[in-house]
């Protein structure tokens, strides 16, 4: 059982949590360098592809979705992440969240960003995609809201808009302390961002209203897109699409990635920022523990999708689902299932085995295991549709891995220029002198 | 500690006359006081799902008027159809609660603001507390504050 | 007078299996007429190759009582299309006279109406159609050149509906039963497909339709499709 945090003066606070702040080390820059060439050689091969057309990536009929969408779904999971530490656990006072609740909703608004882009990127023809959007035109033309993706575009932009606001709240008080003590160009940046904060109880009572409302507000909306994703899905009649249990799995197994994430940034940045007091052995311990429950849930929603599946014997899911168990993509199916259930069963739930590294690692397999799991949820339904005339396999090209691995390194990215201009744990909410429980 | 002597101070400031208007307390972390010292007007959560409301019926209003106006062929498909639609209303519902709470919240603490009136700058884990008074109430004020036991006393001018 | 501009019509269309020689004289016609985009065995192996009607072979038994049926399969302009609902921009919907119409210049290219036609009969286009010469010469002026991103499907030949009522508003006259044939039916050797108006219980279409020979492709799905497969019971 790993102990409470200790207790830690002020000026240490602020020493520890503002250092990362000032200057960049050459570690910094030559990882910023190799990033921003991934991202580079990403928007190489998008611009490539919309200069030689869509038929660049290996998408064909009948997979008509494939890589592109499976990052979709995978990034908008991930943004489950700051709602559920910083909404469930605010809502419920656990204050242990409190260090982690920062790193957390950042997670939430960069893969919001990084995951809206995806529905532009696989656009046939990406350079009109805002005619998804309601405006007055003189062709007297109209988006459909009947349609699952402009329920998306909704839902998804409303929560984009929802997670920088609540980023930003609580980053208020620790922008207006910065702005005391930073010179520069960033005094002035930290002055206008932090809008005239002083610090009274008026301000602070406010906020802590605002926070509570937004918490509630935040996990109803992310409650919300992540079921409209899946109902790209359901709202189909695709063998295996069609199946009203794709809201909530897909709510679940972003929660579950969500956390996985946030485990393995939290595992990056107290090793590199050298926060071993701040987000403590504690701290993995119990966001362990909602990764194993998080990973038994998955594990009864997997069984409960698959066992009526077989159970009911249609001919076409069967087909879906024995090239799922035994066919061509059981491979992945097995590994899935071995990264998302049995190691994180192994590592997280025999208490021993529960240490930091191991609880990384867990997170390392879960997050490699959910990406699987969106691919198998897409592919192989859509490698085999009900007339089997019109079967056929997908691979990706180098177009769809390259864009792939330019938004891990986007992620990355934007998570470092983050941690440079703000406090990666709230300044704020960490308590030294505290007489509670932590 | 801090926070003991701070709500000593604010009984006594009450005591002797001074409204919660003109006390303010600052500090570097939210200070729990217990309820009822300085009472603030929260209307934040009526607001919230004041806007809510507003939005979803903004948004319901959006979308059948503007499926009528711009009458597209739907083969056979009604042109406004409630329940397919609904998860649209659902959003931007949320939206108007979001954009709702964080403009009331701007309202209710003042902000964005410059830094007019005399603020304190407090050190971490201090608390300061302001008294706003005229001239003649000025040496009741100091003296109430050092005997409610603050550290250190200053008398500010408030720039019009 | 405007005789033909008061009828309102309903196109449907037959095929005849037990007439059909799979030779995919359809096929071939369907390209001719509708400047379909040209493939190659190799991205044909990649599944890029386009056909709106396309002919499916069906192996029933072991040799030697081996039986093939061959079934051409093309757009079947369901009237409760499930491609409709789910596009994002109302790039293809039902036009008054049933045809279920794509609208190439709206369509931004999401993909949905594909994922969602149980029939996988619609096609995209993944580049901009190139007909090396002399192919380019033989285009059809009546049907657009589609781009890349674009999504195409079997129309039943609408420049040629439209062609045909046309003539007869001007003329003067209603369109006869068979006056309008698409490419794919004019072309069959076996004359295993029947095109006409459903809405006329005496062409020769509804008669067949309403035939006890007379099934539908994946009927239990409820799409309602217009094209009705004539097969004897076994």
């Amino acid at each position: 059982m790993a102990a409470a945090p200790e207790l830690i003066s002020y000026q240490q606070v602020r020493g520890d949590l503002w250092r990362p702040l000032s200057g960049a080390g050459p570690r910094y820059l030559a990882v910023v360098t190799l990033l921003s060439a991934v991202v580079l050689w990403g928007g190489i091969a998008w611009a490539y592809q919309l200069h030689a057309g869509i038929g660049v990536a290996g998408i064909r009929r009948p997979v008509f979705w494939a890589f592109y969408i499976v990052n979709f779904v995978f990034w908008i999971g991930i943004s489950h992440a700051g709602t559920l530490i910083s909404a469930i656990l605010r809502l419920t006072d656990a204050n242990w969240r409190k260090p982690v609740t920062r790193a957390a909703e950042a997670i939430t608004v960069f893969a919001l960003m990084i995951g809206g882009m995806f529905p532009i990127i696989h656009l046939g023809r990406a350079w009109v995609f805002y005619w998804l959007i309601p405006y007055p035109n003189s062709r007297l033309l109209w988006p459909n809201f009947r349609s699952p993706l402009l329920w998306d575009l909704t839902a998804i932009s409303t929560y984009l808009i929802g997670s920088t606001i609540y980023l930003f709240l609580p980053l208020i008080p620790d922008i207006a302390q910065l702005s005391e003590h930073a010179t520069g160009w960033r005094r002035h940046f930290y002055r206008a961002l932090s809008l005239g904060w002083t610090g009274s109880d008026r301000e602070w009572r406010s906020l802590e209203r605002a926070m509570k409302l937004m918490a509630g507000i935040i996990l109803a909306v992310a409650v919300s897109v992540h079921t409209v994703v899946a109902w790209d899905f359901s709202m189909s009649i695709a063998p295996m699409w069609h199946s009203s249990i794709f809201g909530p799995y897909f709510v679940v197994g972003a929660i579950f990635s969500g956390i996985a994430a946030l485990l393995l940034v939290m595992s990056i940045i107290r090793k590199t920022m050298h926060l071993e007091k701040y987000l403590t052995p504690h701290h993995f311990d119990n966001l362990g523990k909602l990764l194993l429950l998080m990973s038994l849930l998955w594990l009864y929603f997997t069984i409960a999708e698959n066992l009526t599946a077989w159970y009911g014997n249609d001919p076409s899911e069967m087909n879906v689902f024995g090239s799922r168990i035994r066919g061509h993509f059981s491979p992945y199916f097995w590994i899935m299932v071995l990264f998302n259930f049995v190691i994180p069963f192994v590592f997280l739930g025999i208490r021993r085995l529960r240490t930091v590294r191991t609880t990384t690692f867990a997170s390392i397999t879960v997050l490699i295991g959910m990406w699987l799991e969106r691919y198998l949820i897409i592919v192989p339904t859509l490698s085999m549709p009900r007339l089997a005339a019109a079967w056929g396999h997908y691979s990706p090209t180098w177009v769809e891995i390259s864009i792939t691995a330019a938004t891990f390194a986007t992620m990355a990215l934007l998570y470092l220029f983050f941690a440079k201009l703000f406090p990666v744990v709230s300044v704020w909410e960490f308590e030294p002198h505290s007489n509670k429980e932590a | 500690m801090e926070k003991e002597a701070t709500i000593h101070a604010l009984r006594e400031m009450k005591a002797n006359g001074f409204g919660a208007d003109r006390l303010d307390v600052f500090s570097q972390e939210p200070v729990d006081l217990p309820r009822g010292l300085l009472e603030r007007p929260a209307r934040m959560s009526f607001a919230s799902v004041a806007g809510a409301v507003i939005f979803c019926l903004l948004a319901i209003g959006f979308v059948y008027f503007t499926q009528y106006n711009y009458p597209l062929v739907t083969g056979g498909m009604p042109l406004f159809s409630f329940w397919a639609t609904g998860v649209v209303f659902y959003e931007l519902a949320m939206l108007g609660a979001i954009l709702t709470t964080f403009f009331w919240f701007l309202r209710e603490s003042g902000l964005p603001r410059r830094r007019r009136l005399a603020v304190p700058v407090v050190p971490p884990g201090a608390i300061c507390l302001r008294v706003r008074c005229g001239p003649e109430q000025q040496d009741d004020a100091a003296r109430s504050l050092r005997l409610a036991g603050a550290v250190n006393v200053r008398e500010l001018e408030e720039k019009p | 007078m405007n005789e033909e501009s008061k009828v309102e019509h309903r196109w449907g269309m037959a095929i005849d299996l037990d007439r059909c020689t799979g030779c995919q004289a359809c096929v071939a016609a369907c390209h001719a007429e509708n400047n379909l985009p040209l493939s190659d065995p190799e991205s044909a192996a990649k599944g890029r190759a386009v056909h709106w009607i396309r002919v499916d072979r069906y192996y029933e038994g072991e040799f030697p009582n081996l039986r093939v049926k061959y079934m051409p399969v093309l757009c079947q302009q369901c009237d409760e299309a499930p491609c409709e609902p789910v596009c994002p921009v109302y790039a293809t919907y039902k036009n008054p006279e049933g045809l279920n119409v794509q609208v190439y210049n709206r369509c931004v290219g999401t993909r949905y109406c594909a994922n969602n036609c149980p029939y996988s009969v619609r096609f995209f286009n993944w580049f901009d159609p190139v007909w090396p010469a002399p192919l380019d010469l033989q285009q059809n002026p009546d049907v657009s050149i589609r781009m890349a991103g674009v999504m195409e499907k079997c129309t039943f030949c609408i420049q040629r509906i439209k062609r045909a009522e046309g003539d007869a508003r001007e003329d003067g006259r209603t369109l006869a039963d068979g006056d309008i044939q698409p490419a794919c039916v004019q072309s069959c050797p076996a004359e295993a497909m029947i095109f006409g108006d459903l809405n006329d219980s005496e062409s020769k279409v509804s008669r067949l339709a309403g035939s006890g020979r007379s099934t539908r492709l994946l009927e239990e799905l409820g799409t309602q499709p217009k094209v009705f497969y004539l097969q004897r019971a076994k």
